[in-house]
C-alpha cells in the first residue's frame, strides 16, 4: 500500500476538503481507506455526513499513563515534585496532587520516588474506530479527549486501524492536523507522498514553508496545492516561482468559490457537490497516481 | 490592573488570527496592548500585521548527554523512556533519537552508573516586535521539534514578567484542543473561541467548550462569516454550554483582500467584543 499524506502548517486552508474530494476521486480506480489523523479536532467524515453516531466502531483507547500518589505511602518528600519536568505534580495538603492535562506519564516520579507510592495507571484519552463512506471507502478516525496528552501517539493508532480495517487498500490518504509539532510529525512519517495545500496569502506562505521542511526532513517526494489561488494572483506566482526554485511540483490551481462553504455545510464533497470540479479533482488524482505509483 | 484574554478557536482557520490582530490593533490606539503569538508551530500575527520581528531568546529543552566511558551497556535507559528517545540493545552503546525526547529524566535516574548529565538542544525563539501602539511577542517552534507546548510555557513567563506594562493582553492561541492550547489558556481570564457556522466550526467548537470546562474556564463565542452557513447548530451548542454568542462577524471579500495583501485587518466594531 501506497500512502499521501495531506498537510499545510496553516489551519483552514482546505486540507480536509480537499482531502475528501481526491479521496472520492482516487476511489473511482483504486482501493483506498483514509485517516482523519487531526485527532483534536477530527472533522474528516464529517464532509461525508458521517458523524460519530453512524459509525461502524467508536471505542475508548488509552495510549498514555498518567501518575498516581498513594496517599498512605506518600512521606511527603517532595522527590517527586522536584523532578518533573512538566509542572505537572504540585503539594496540596502536604500530599502531591497530578495536574492530569500536564502529566506526560513519562514516570520519571514513579523512579524517584523512595516510598513507592506513585505507580503510574492507564488512561483512556481518546476515541478510536472507523466508518464507511457511501463511495465504498472508510475513514479511520480518533478524537483525542479535549486536553489530554499524546496525540502523536493516538494519530499512531489511527494510522494502524485504516491499515487493518481495509488491508488490501492500493493506497491510504492521511489528513493531517494543522501546525507543525507532535501530531503532524507522527502524521507526516512513513509516507510515500506528502500534498501539502497552501493558500495565497503571508500566512499560508509562510506555513506552506514550515510544513515543507517537516516534510523535507523525512525525505518525502511532495507536491503543492494552492488553494482559493486567485485570491492574490501576485502571491500565487511567487508561491509558484519558490516551487519552481526548489523543484517541487504544483498539482493544481484551485479557485476561490463559494461553493467549498456551502458543500461543506452540506456535507459533501465538492467533486460531488458541483460537477464542474470533477475534471479538476480527475486531474489532481492523475497525477497523484503517476507520482506515488510510477 | 491588566486583563488578559486568549482567542482560540479549535477548527483551524476559523479566523483566530483575524480577530486577534484586528481586535489587538483597534484597541492600542487608545490603550497599552501586548498582543501574544501563541500558535507556536506557525506563528502568523507578524505577518498580519506587517511586523519585523527581531529576536527576544532561544529557548532550550535539556536532553540527556551520555559518558560512554561510564555506560556499562546495561540497557536501563531504554527500558524506561518512554517516548522512544533511547533506543538500547544489548552489548551496544544506546541511540538516541534527540527529536523525540521530551526532557523527562527518566533515564538520568534510572541510570545505574551516573553516566547521564544534561545539555541543551534548541526548540525555538521568542520574537518580539511593534506597530504603531501595539506591541507584539511571538513564538516560534523550530521545525521538527514536537513540543509546542514548552515555547508556550515560555511565553507565559515572558507575559508574568511584562504584564503590568499594559491594560490589555491578547493571546492568540494553535488551532486544536491539546497541550499548546491549554498552556495558552493558563494567564487568561477570558477566553473568546472564534467559530463558524459550518458543520466542521461547530464541531470543533463543541470540543473546545468542552475543554474550557473541564478546566473550569469560561469561553464566550465570536461568530464569523455567520452568513454563509447555518448558525442555529450554534445556537444549540450556546445553549448547551451556557454560554453566549458576544459578536458576529459577516463574510466579507475585504477581509479576505487586505488578509490575502497582508495589510492589517480592520473588523467593524469590534471593541464591543470588550463591552460584552
Amino acid at each position: 500500500m501506497k500512502s499521501i499524506v495531506v498537510l499545510s502548517g496553516k489551519g483552514g486552508v482546505g486540507k480536509s476538503s480537499i482531502a475528501a474530494s481526491l479521496a472520492v476521486a482516487l476511489s473511482k480506480e483504486k482501493n483506498i481507506v483514509c485517516a482523519d489523523c487531526d485527532v483534536d479536532a477530527s472533522n474528516l467524515s464529517l464532509l461525508f455526513a458521517l458523524s460519530e453516531d453512524k459509525y461502524e466502531e467508536w471505542n475508548p483507547l488509552s495510549t498514555n499513563q498518567i501518575a498516581t500518589v498513594d496517599k498512605e505511602k506518600c512521606i511527603s518528600c517532595g522527590q517527586c515534585i522536584k523532578t518533573c519536568y512538566f509542572k505537572a505534580l504540585k503539594l496540596k495538603d502536604n500530599i502531591p496532587t497530578v495536574d492530569e492535562f500536564g502529566c506526560e506519564g513519562c514516570g520519571a516520579c514513579e523512579l524517584i520516588c523512595p516510598a513507592n507510592a506513585i505507580k503510574l495507571k492507564d488512561i483512556n484519552n481518546a476515541h478510536i474506530g472507523y466508518t464507511k463512506t457511501k463511495y465504498g471507502f472508510s475513514i479511520a478516525s480518533a478524537q483525542l479527549e479535549p486536553g489530554n496528552s499524546g496525540s502523536g501517539k493516538v494519530v499512531a493508532e489511527v494510522k494502524k486501524k485504516a491499515n487493518e480495517i481495509s488491508q488490501k487498500a492500493d493506497i491510504l490518504i492521511v489528513d493531517s492536523s494543522a501546525g507543525i509539532g507532535c501530531p503532524v510529525i507522527a502524521s507526516v512519517t512513513g509516507n510515500d507522498y506528502a500534498i501539502i495545500v497552501t493558500e495565497p496569502t503571508p500566512s499560508g506562505f509562510s506555513d506552506l514553508k514550515k510544513a515543507l521542511e517537516v516534510v523535507n526532513h523525512f525525505r518525502i517526494k511532495k507536491g503543492i496545492i494552492i488553494n482559493k489561488f486567485d485570491l492574490n494572483n501576485k502571491f500565487t506566482e511567487k508561491i509558484c516561482s519558490f516551487a519552481e526554485e526548489n523543484q517541487i511540483k504544483i498539482l493544481k490551481k484551485i479557485p476561490f468559490d463559494k461553493e467549498f462553504v456551502h458543500a461543506m455545510t452540506k456535507m459533501i464533497p465538492i467533486i460531488d457537490y458541483n460537477k464542474k470540479y470533477e475534471v479538476l479533482f480527475d486531474d489532481i488524482k492523475n497525477k497523484v497516481i503517476t507520482e506515488v505509483i510510477e | 490592573m491588566v486583563e488578559i484574554i486568549a482567542i482560540t478557536g479549535g477548527k483551524g482557520g476559523t479566523g483566530k488570527s483575524t480577530v486577534a490582530t484586528a481586535l489587538a490593533y483597534e484597541l492600542s490606539k487608545s490603550n497599552s496592548v501586548l498582543l501574544v503569538d501563541a500558535d507556536v508551530d506557525c506563528p502568523n500575527d507578524h505577518l498580519l500585521l506587517n511586523i519585523n520581528r527581531e529576536e527576544l531568546n532561544t529557548v532550550y529543552q535539556r536532553i540527556p548527554k551520555i559518558d560512554l566511558n561510564k555506560c556499562t551497556k546495561c540497557g536501563q535507559c531504554g527500558k524506561v523512556c518512554k517516548t522512544k528517545a533511547l533506543i538500547t540493545i544489548k552489548d551496544r552503546n544506546p541511540i538516541f533519537v534527540q527529536e523525540q525526547c521530551n526532557g523527562c529524566g527518566s533515564c538520568k535516574i534510572a541510570c545505574p552508573e551516573d553516566a547521564i548529565s544534561w545539555q541543551d538542544k534548541e526548540i525555538g525563539k521568542l520574537y518580539k516586535g511593534s506597530r504603531d501602539n501595539l506591541n507584539l511577542l511571538s513564538g516560534d517552534l523550530k521545525t521538527n521539534q514536537p513540543i509546542s507546548e514548552f515555547i508556550v510555557n515560555h511565553l507565559n513567563e515572558e507575559i508574568e514578567k511584562i504584564k503590568d506594562n499594559y491594560e490589555y493582553i491578547i493571546i492568540d492561541t494553535a488551532a486544536g484542543t491539546h497541550c499548546p492550547v491549554i498552556a495558552a489558556f493558563e494567564l487568561a481570564s477570558k477566553v473568546i473561541a472564534v467559530t463558524e457556522p459550518t458543520p466542521l466550526g461547530v464541531h470543533d467548537l463543541e470540543i473546545i467548550l468542552r475543554l474550557l470546562k473541564k478546566i473550569n474556564k469560561y469561553g464566550t463565542v465570536i461568530v464569523n462569516r455567520f452568513d454563509i452557513g447555518n448558525i442555529q447548530k450554534v445556537n444549540e451548542l450556546i445553549t448547551k454550554y451556557n454560554t453566549r454568542i458576544i459578536f458576529k462577524i459577516p463574510f466579507s471579500k475585504d477581509i479576505v483582500d487586505s488578509y490575502s495583501k497582508g495589510n492589517p485587518i480592520q473588523i467593524k466594531n469590534i471593541l464591543e467584543v470588550l463591552k460584552q
